[in-house]
Parts: C-alpha cells; structure tokens; sequence
C-alpha cells in the first residue's frame, strides 16, 4: 500500500472525501493529481473505468498516453494518463448551443444526457481530446447477447441504459465526470481505487489539509497544456 | 394575395408534371433528380434507423464529416444567391431580371437542403427544441440557429415580394445584410474553436462570406444558363453580369484562401503542421483547381453551354473543398493513444454519400417542378396582360 507521512494514501483520501462532503457544494473544488513517476502504465485506470461507466468500444474516459520525452540521445518513456481536466476555464462549455455541457458550483464539468442534441461541438472544442461522440457500438455487436452493455451505468447518479440509438447516452457526448455518482456517495473516484502504483489523487483542493492540496502546492507540478488558459483541475507531479 | 401559381405551383400545373412523370416525358433531369432523392432517403431512413453506429464513417476523431461539410456547403449556396439577388438588382436590374425569383426560390431550397444534411448529422435530432428551452447566448452555434431562422424568413418575404411585382429595396437590403450575418456566425463557429488551429481564425467569417459569393455566383450562372437557353434570352446581354459577379467571386476565393494558407502556415502553436501536412492539397486544389482553372475556363468562352460547365465545375470542385475545410481540422489528432494514427483518414460512407445526393436531389426536384409549373414566369404572364 502507497503510504504518506506514514498513513494509507487512501484511507487519507478516504476521510480528506468525508470532510469535504460536509461542507456546502460550491464550498467544494474537486481536483485530481497523477504522479507520473508512480505511474507504471498498467491501465487498471482505464478498465476500472470502463467497468465503472460501461463505456462502448470507442469511448475512453481515461486512456494512458505512453509518451516519449526529450531528445535522442537524452530521452526516456513516461506515461501520461488523461481524464476529463474538468478545466476552470472550459472551452467546451460555451460552446454548447443548449447548455447541455455546463460547469457546477463545485468546478465539475458534466453533461446533460437528456439534454444534449449530439452536435459533437464540444467535442470539437475539447483542446485535451477529451470527449467522445457515443455513436452506438457495442463490444457484442448487434447479433448477440448485450444484456451486460445496456446495463445503467450509474453516471451522474441517473439511470441510463443504453438499450438503441434513441437511448441516451447514445447519440450523446460523454466524458469523465470524476466518477461523480461515487463521489457524492462518498466513495473515491474508481481510476484512484484501482490505481496500481497509487499515482492518482483525488480531492478537494479547497481544504488546505486535504492530501492531493499538499502535493499539488509542491513545485514539481504541472498542467497539461496550461499555456491555453484552461485552468485544468488534473495536476501532473513530476 | 395569390398563392397558387405565384408563390408555389397550381394543382393542375403539378398533376401535369406527375403525369409526365408517369408516362416517362418528364425529361431525364426530372428523373435523375427523382431517382436521387429516392436512393437519398433510403440512405436517410437507414441512418435514422440502424444508428450512426452503422452508417457513418466520423469518430471521436473525425466529429464532424461529409454531412456538416454538405450543410457547410449547401448554407453557402443560400447565402451567394442572396448575394448575387443583392448585387444583381443593385447594378444590372434589367439583365437579372428574369432571373430574379429563380434565384431567390433557389436560395431558400438550398437553405432547406441544408439542414436537411444537418439533421442527419445530429446525435439527437429530436432535441432540438432546447435551443428554445435551454439557449446558450455564448455559442456561436446558438446564433447560428437564430440567424439562420431570420434567414429564412426574409428571403422568402424576398421571394414573396418579387413574385408578387412588390419588391421592396428595404426588404432586398435587410436579406443582404441577415445574410452577412448568418454566414459569419457559420464561419465564426469554426473560427472561434481555438482547440483546432485548422479553423482558429478572425480569417474564417470572411473566408465564409467569400466563399459563399463564389459558389452562389456559380449555382446562379447555371440557372441562368439554363434559363436564357429554354426562354431563347440573349446570351450576351443576360450572361453578361455573371460572368462579372463570377470574376469578382474567384479573386475575393483568391485572396481569402491565400491568406488563410500563408498565415496558417506561419503558425508556431500545437496542431499547426496540419497546414504543412495539407499545403499540397491547399495549393493545387484548393487555389489551382478551384480557383484558377475556372477563371482560365471563363476566358475561353462566354456561350451558355460553356458557362453551364464552368458553374458545374465550380460547384463540383467547391463541394471537396467545403470537405477539405471540414475535415482537415481532425488530421492531427489533439491527444494521440493507443493506436492512432499520427495523421487521421476519413472516408465517408455510402450512407454519407447519398446524403449528399439526397440534398442536391431535392434541390434540383423542387426547381424543376416549380419552372415546369411556370411558377417562376407567372410575374411576366401578369405583366404582359
């Protein structure tokens, strides 16, 4: 088990979550940290992920990007993974002609799967690739069994079976929500329960004695592609 | 005011044209048309029925395909016969007159096919009420609709206006001017998505209202080959001010997609080497085929029959353009993983395809019924009593 200062990282996570449940929504600011030394590129993230969403063949809401890093000869390997960087400043939002896609009080980015039209601009919009277009697809096909693929995934704390093309959240854009029906029931986003190497924090970075607020304020931090002004809520250590 | 026979056919005058149709004298363009339309909305059919799951090629990395590119295309055919309505009763009224409310009516139809392919395009058409329920006054997407509804409403008030021998110079001006806007607000909504250097550009409204003049001159030189062959007009003196417009259409192409080219280029920000990757195509097709070919064929000749095919060249050429644009975005993917490809390919479906098809189809069945209902002459036939 990853420790710090001594203590289980996640039951750490675990009471820094209670605490901040407590306290009123837009109090809230849920952020994400990934030590990419720790991360040794297994992907239990991403399949924990797909089990925990259902998500089709084509969506990933947590791929791991295995990136290489300098130039020849001083190069090494390191692996990036990316959820939704549920950014302060998105670009997807706006863009929105419904408001489908909007920001919570609490930072988080969600979709509104009964409102969304499938025009796939935020998917355009999305400088990380983060969003994806649920066209449909199924692992089974269409000639099979797919009793486990239309099973409710949970997401957003709503039923949502995917059972044809006019059930959302097909024809939808879907994206990382930070596992939010989860959260909200105090339980810790699945990409950090089944991270192997415990490279993935999560928390309120509102609460200066949340664990993920004492990582993020060290100086060997980075956010993906900051320069565009995002303000991505996912912090890289380094 | 008069409906039937001014504004949209007599009933006999479209029993005519079934019954032509049945008894194989409704002439092969009729009948292309039809045939097009038929296989159009099997296409249509299937892909509301089986899903885009089954019938199209775009992805998370191609969002946007060949039917945006057809809605693209179609919004920019509208838009240049506005233009060409403005300008052409502006400075050449007796020439363009007899073209007048062809051109208009066809501005409106292309509108419709439009978003014909845009609906085919949507995750979920039947949502679309949210843009009343739920607006977002910050997407340009959201104008869009709103423009777009503006529109249409003028331009067939345009429509209504000369066919009824009460055209109004207000109403002409404001249909200019709703168009600009309209049209921007479609080119804004490319150009203001800063994730894709592809479309990121104060350049894309402009490139759009251009383009639009350029394609809609080409779409009205054919109607008005067309129409100064079956009427036996003169050439010279009813061409003369599209062959002027279509000019002035591939030089504003010229300058607009130079730029776009050369700036983008210049480009030191992450996505840019998609102009390097492109350029090729963006030089010999998209200004040596599409702009310069046309204008040497311009050159050679100046009959009816040559124009037809220049405006048929033109609009061929404009559609894989409208596509390059569109697509050319999704070549280098924002984040790569797994298995993408360093460069993203896309071919469109047979379904996609024939939406293409089913657009044009209604378009061309729609105008031809009307001119074969004498629908576009009534104004005349009244003038003449």
């Amino acid at each position: 088990m990853e420790q710090f200062e001594g203590k289980d990282i996640l039951e750490i996570m675990q009471t820094d979550l209670q605490r901040a449940l407590k306290k009123p929504r837009k109090e809230r600011r849920w952020a994400m940290a990934i030590d990419l030394k720790k991360c040794i590129g297994c992907h239990a993230c991403t399949t924990g992920c797909m089990s925990e969403n259902l998500t089709p063949p084509d969506i990933h809401y947590r791929p791991v990007k295995e990136e290489e890093i300098g130039e020849y000869p001083n190069t090494s390997m390191r692996f990036l993974p990316r959820p939704c960087m549920q950014c302060d400043s998105p670009t997807c939002t706006p863009v929105c002609p419904v408001t489908a896609t909007y920001k919570r009080d609490d930072g988080l980015v969600v979709i509104d799967y009964n409102k969304c039209i499938g025009c796939r601009y935020c998917i355009v919009a999305c400088p990380y690739g983060a969003r994806s277009a649920d066209s449909g697809h199924y692992y089974t096909g269409d000639f099979h069994d797919k009793t486990y693929e239309v099973e409710n995934s949970g997401e957003y704390g709503k039923s949502f079976k995917r059972k044809s093309h006019w059930h959302s959240p097909i024809g939808n854009a879907r994206k990382c929500h930070f596992c939010i029906h989860r959260v909200e029931k105090g339980e810790l986003t699945r990409c950090t329960t089944t991270c192997l190497g415990g490279a993935t924090f999560f928390g309120d970075i509102n609460d200066p004695e949340a664990l993920i607020t004492k990582l993020i304020s060290k100086l060997n931090v980075f956010r993906y592609r900051e320069e565009l002004g995002t303000k991505p809520m996912v912090y890289y250590i380094t | 005011m008069q409906l039937f026979g001014v504004l949209i056919p007599e009933k006999a005058q479209l029993m005519s044209t079934v019954n032509d149709v049945a008894k194989g004298r409704a002439g092969i363009s009729l009948y292309a048309s039809l045939f097009g339309l038929l296989i159009g909305f099997y296409a249509i059919a299937a892909i509301f029925i089986q899903g885009h799951a089954h019938t199209i090629n775009t992805s998370n990395l191609v969002p946007w395909g060949l039917q945006i590119s057809t809605y693209i295309y179609f919004a920019l055919l509208s838009t240049g016969c506005t233009f060409v309505n403005f300008f052409g009763h502006l400075f050449f009224e007796k020439q363009y007159k007899p073209f007048a409310s062809r051109i208009i009516f066809v501005g409106i139809i292309t509108a419709l096919a439009a978003f014909f392919s845009l609906a085919t395009e949507m995750g979920r058409i039947d949502r679309m009420y949210n843009f009343i329920l739920s607006p977002n006054p910050k997407s340009p997407m959201f104008w869009m609709g709103i423009w777009y509804t503006c529109y249409l409403i003028i331009i067939t008030w345009e429509y209504i206006n000369i066919q009824t021998n009460k055209h109004s110079s207000r109403i002409m001006w404001g249909a200019f001017f709703i168009a600009v806007f309209t049209h921007s607000t479609l080119g804004s909504l490319l150009g203001s998505v800063s994730s894709r250097v592809y479309y990121y550009s104060a350049l894309m409204p402009i490139y759009f209202l251009f383009i639009a003049f350029l394609t809609g001159c080409s779409l009205t030189t054919i109607i008005a080959a067309i129409t100064v062959k079956q009427k036996k007009l003169d050439e010279n003196f009813h061409l003369h001010p599209f062959i002027t417009l279509l000019k002035v259409g591939l030089g504003l192409a010229l300058v607009i997609s130079f730029w776009r080219t050369m700036i983008g280029l210049s480009a030191h920000l992450e996505g840019s080497e998609v102009f390097s990757l492109t350029l090729i195509n963006s030089v010999l097709f998209g200004i040596v085929v599409v702009i310069i070919i046309p204008y040497i064929l311009l050159k050679i000749g100046k009959s009816a029959n040559w124009l037809l095919f220049v405006g048929l060249f033109i609009m061929g050429t404009q559609l894989k353009a409208r596509n390059d644009l569109v697509v050319g975005a999704f070549k280098v993917p924002v984040f790569r993983v797994y298995d993408m490809p360093e460069v993203v390919h896309y071919t469109p479906s047979i379904y996609e395809n024939l939406v293409v098809v089913a657009s044009a189809s209604l378009v061309m069945v729609l105008y031809i019924v009307f001119e074969r209902s004498g629908v576009f002459d009534a104004r005349n036939i009244k003038e003449d009593h």
